[in-house]
């Protein structure tokens, strides 16, 4: 995936600079496309989803 | 323990369209579970507790995708400052709200919800009607302010509404949709803490909350808040140009219904 680092006085009065660069510059294909970060992300989001489950059917 | 499919599949629906509209998770899944028999000490604290949750995570995600770009460190950028902007009104206005209800001061249930529902209506019109003005709105932080200062009235006051008002305040205020929807997310997540810690601490004079629909809404809920803003990044921001208000719209008539005719 294509990063955008924008430094965000590039832009000084627009907020959401990164969002709209990211559509003016890539494609909706190009979006779709997930880095290793992203996997790293989602992961963290799914042990903590299964522990808070996991406290839930002891404490519920 | 044990998960409800109907009530997961409710939930995982409008934190989809909560996370890429900016609002619909109260406003759209209290009347529906309240329709289906369960009764409010089921339904509030916990989908309090749930967008706690899937408000920050939804804003993590909507950072990771790159819809917006938070900033921590100091000095903070202009997105972080009108989150902390609408979550502080917004915190402020809930802990109100709680008072008022903790000393039994109500105000009219029909006048006030009319009323959003009308104002709710009114800016998803005039959002569809924006859609033919030619190039984008420069940012305008004082109407921001003062749609922030609206919505937290309203959810003060106990009509709710808070969602809908400051996500088509920001887009009126010249703000990206693709950011003003990750902004209205962390917010909430934030405002739903001081919610569910207020309800918390009603529970210990005494009101029983009961947890039978929690893990439910929470895995319908979380999954949408992981999975939308990635959504939200891929779709062209034209899309979200006319969802939103058509979805205010549709939160508004909602809501005059729910006045009107239950």
């Amino acid at each position: 995936m294509k990063e955008i680092n924008l430094q965000q006085d590039e832009y000084p009065d627009e907020i959401g600079s990164i969002a709209r660069m990211l559509d003016v510059e890539m494609t909706a294909l190009e979006r779709m496309k997930i880095t290793r970060h992203n996997l790293t992300r989602v992961s963290f989001a799914v042990i903590f989803y299964i522990i808070t489950m996991l406290i839930f059917s002891t404490q519920l | 323990m044990e998960l409800i499919l109907y009530v997961v599949l409710f939930a995982f629906i409008f934190e989809m369209m909560d996370s890429s509209a900016g609002m619909g998770f109260g406003t759209g899944l209290t009347p529906l579970l309240f329709l289906i028999g369960y009764d409010p000490l089921q339904v509030v604290p916990i989908l309090l507790i749930s967008e706690a949750v899937t408000g920050v995570t939804s804003g993590i995600f909507h950072n990771e995708f790159q819809n917006v770009k938070f900033s921590i460190k100091r000095p903070v950028n202009k997105e972080t400052m009108i989150m902390l902007l609408i979550a502080g009104i917004g915190c402020l206005a809930i802990f109100f709200s709680v008072i008022l209800a903790y000393y039994s001061l109500k105000f009219p249930d029909d006048l006030i919800k009319a009323y959003v529902g009308i104002l709710v209506l009114f800016m998803g019109i005039i959002g569809l009607i924006r859609l033919k003005q030619k190039g984008r709105d420069t940012y305008k932080p004082k109407l921001l302010t003062g749609f922030a200062a609206l919505a937290g009235f309203n959810k003060g006051i106990g009509a709710g509404g808070y969602g809908p008002v400051v996500m088509m305040g920001q887009l009126f205020s010249g703000v990206y949709e693709k950011t003003a929807t990750a902004i209205v997310s962390l917010a909430e997540g934030f405002v739903c803490i001081v919610g569910v810690t207020s309800f918390l601490l009603i529970s210990s004079y005494g009101v029983t909350i009961d947890y039978v629909l929690l893990p439910s809404i929470f895995t319908g809920g979380f999954l949408a808040a992981i999975i939308s803003p990635y959504i939200v990044r891929v779709l062209s921001n034209n899309i979200w140009k006319l969802v939103i208000p058509i979805y205010a719209i549709s939160m508004g008539i909602l809501t005059l219904s729910k006045v009107f005719l239950i």
